[in-house]
């Protein structure tokens, strides 16, 4: 991409956030509940996964709904994204048969509307969860800086999933039986110590394990993520950015025509 | 004098699927049973299509369906992708390619046409000064903070040629916009064209009214089966496809051409 094309993309970001707007206006126009309705998703896992494990499974975890509430809001955040951006494109047909615009715009915007979404959430839950845990880990600065790693992370793979399902429909259903089977897989409602010595190996291939791990960390743990840590995540990130994007360039021009 | 729209050498292909493997199920079938494998044929909409347009003119582009018409306005507009040659725009464009098709309709008039100005490549801002001539051209002040989807398709169409084409923009394409909305828009519309023409804007005009084009254009381009037939003053070349459409519905009763032209038989 050359510095022209840069400046180009710039004077698109007034695009970005409108189509941002529009999605969030759309989805809380009519109804006086307004954004309370988005919290009530998370909140009902919340519920049903404390009440089966707490009471009906017994995990050996101490304040579980604690150590829930940090691993399940990212994963939320990873998962609605990739759900969404799989029909990112094709719902918008009509604007890129339309007009010419960076095409990257409209699974970005997938993207930020979910994060806001997240810290509508994240507004409400983490204070909670501080009158649950009693008192606030000082290691909650880290917060911001690895939701923006993350951030970075889901982008990429917006970006890939929803080039990807213009040329094969299923890997939408796909994507939903996939995020299923790995939400299980991350260790979101039971810690990574559980899983049996030989297998965390291949459960540590799975970069949700190692994002939702720091979240556990700076939430639930109060310890201060490792050097290592980072350079995982970010590695986790710019891997699946470059990936991702590299993807999608390769069927940008040709959208419109596919679509 | 550089001209405003250059076409140069333009080929566009298009691939037909038959029996298009859109799944991946449909790819790994594919594989074990060839009646289920995708066929590829692919045709030329475009062949070797080269065109200048100055800056000022306006250029109409005839020809009957399927020849390439819109093909080629959506490759200036850069929807499509060169498939050998280039094409190169300088200003800003408007399209005013199938009106409408970029409106939400959850939201209301107000709303889409800030959403319209930022996806033609203006800021906040700038919509803001142009929204009270748009809404005045479009005379659908009563209506503007009505979810679009109870609009009519004339208030539709009212709204998105309001909006094109109060972006002040360098290059006009248009689609055979003009025939949308009741007569008295219909007139307010060319009026508008003329202003424009007066102004200095570059357009580039499909339709098939030949009057409207003779009204309204410089020189036209006839594009038959993807080729340049003709291209030059008004009168030539409008006879020249009466010529031609005189020919070939006398013949056989037929239609001039495909709807599909030229056709490689080609398979991928």
């Amino acid at each position: 991409m050359t510095a022209a094309d840069v400046v180009a993309h710039l004077r698109y970001r007034d695009l970005l956030f409108s189509l941002v707007l529009t999605e969030l206006k759309v989805k809380y126009r009519g109804s006086t509940l307004g954004f309370l309705w988005s919290l009530l998703n998370p909140l009902a896992l919340i519920l049903i996964y404390s009440v089966a494990f707490r009471y009906i499974i017994r995990i050996q975890i101490e304040r579980f709904t604690v150590f829930l509430i940090a691993g399940l809001l990212p994963w939320g955040f990873f998962a609605s994204s990739a759900t969404a951006s799989t029909i990112s494109l094709m719902v918008n047909a009509g604007l890129l048969k339309k007009v010419h615009f960076p095409r990257e715009i409209l699974p970005a915007a997938t993207v930020l509307f979910n994060l806001i979404q997240t810290l509508l959430a994240l507004a409400v839950f983490l204070p909670s969860l501080f009158v649950l845990r009693g008192s606030v880990p000082w290691t909650l600065v880290f917060y911001p800086v690895v939701l923006a790693i993350q951030a970075v992370f889901v982008l990429g793979v917006a970006l890939g999933l929803s080039a990807l399902t213009v040329s094969f429909r299923d890997l939408r259903h796909l994507t939903e039986v996939g995020l299923t089977m790995l939400f299980w897989l991350t260790p979101i409602v039971y810690r990574i110590s559980m899983v049996p010595a030989g297998m965390q190996a291949a459960f540590r291939l799975n970069p949700m394990t190692s994002f939702v791990s720091v979240y556990q960390d700076i939430a639930y743990w109060g310890r201060p993520p490792s050097a290592g840590d980072f350079l995982v995540l970010a590695g986790w990130a710019v891997g699946a950015l470059l990936v991702g994007w590299a993807i999608f360039r390769r069927r940008a021009p040709y959208l419109a025509e596919d679509l | 004098m550089t001209p405003a729209i250059e076409v140069r050498n333009l080929w566009k292909r298009f691939v037909l699927r038959h029996n298009r493997a859109e799944t991946l199920k449909s790819r790994i079938m594919g594989v074990f049973d060839s009646r289920l494998r995708e066929r590829r044929e692919t045709f030329w909409a475009l062949q070797d299509v080269t065109l200048n347009v100055q800056p000022g003119e306006t250029l109409g582009l005839i020809g009957p369906n399927g020849s390439g018409k819109s093909t080629l306005l959506r490759l200036i507009a850069r929807t499509y992708y060169p498939t050998r040659g280039s094409v190169t725009v300088r200003g800003r464009v408007s399209p005013m390619l199938e009106i409408g098709v970029g409106f939400h309709q959850e939201l209301t008039g107000q709303e889409n046409i800030y959403l319209n100005g930022s996806l033609l490549g203006l800021s906040r801002r700038e919509t803001e000064r142009l929204y009270p001539a748009i809404v005045e051209f479009s005379e659908l002040e009563d209506f503007i903070d009505v979810p679009v989807k109870n609009y009519s398709s004339g208030m539709h169409a009212r709204l998105g040629f309001s909006i094109a084409a109060h972006l002040d923009p360098d290059v006009l394409l248009i689609d055979e916009a003009l025939s949308v909305g009741d007569e008295g828009f219909q007139r307010k519309c060319q009026e508008r064209m003329q202003q424009f023409r007066a102004r200095g804007l570059t357009i580039m005009f499909v339709s098939h009214n030949l009057r409207t084009v003779a009204a309204l254009c410089d020189r036209v381009c006839l594009l038959v089966h993807g080729k340049v037939e003709a291209l030059g003053p008004v009168d030539a070349v409008v006879s020249r496809y009466q010529e031609l459409t005189a020919v070939m519905t006398s013949g056989d009763g037929r239609m001039l051409g495909p709807e599909l032209p030229s056709r490689s038989g080609e398979t991928l």
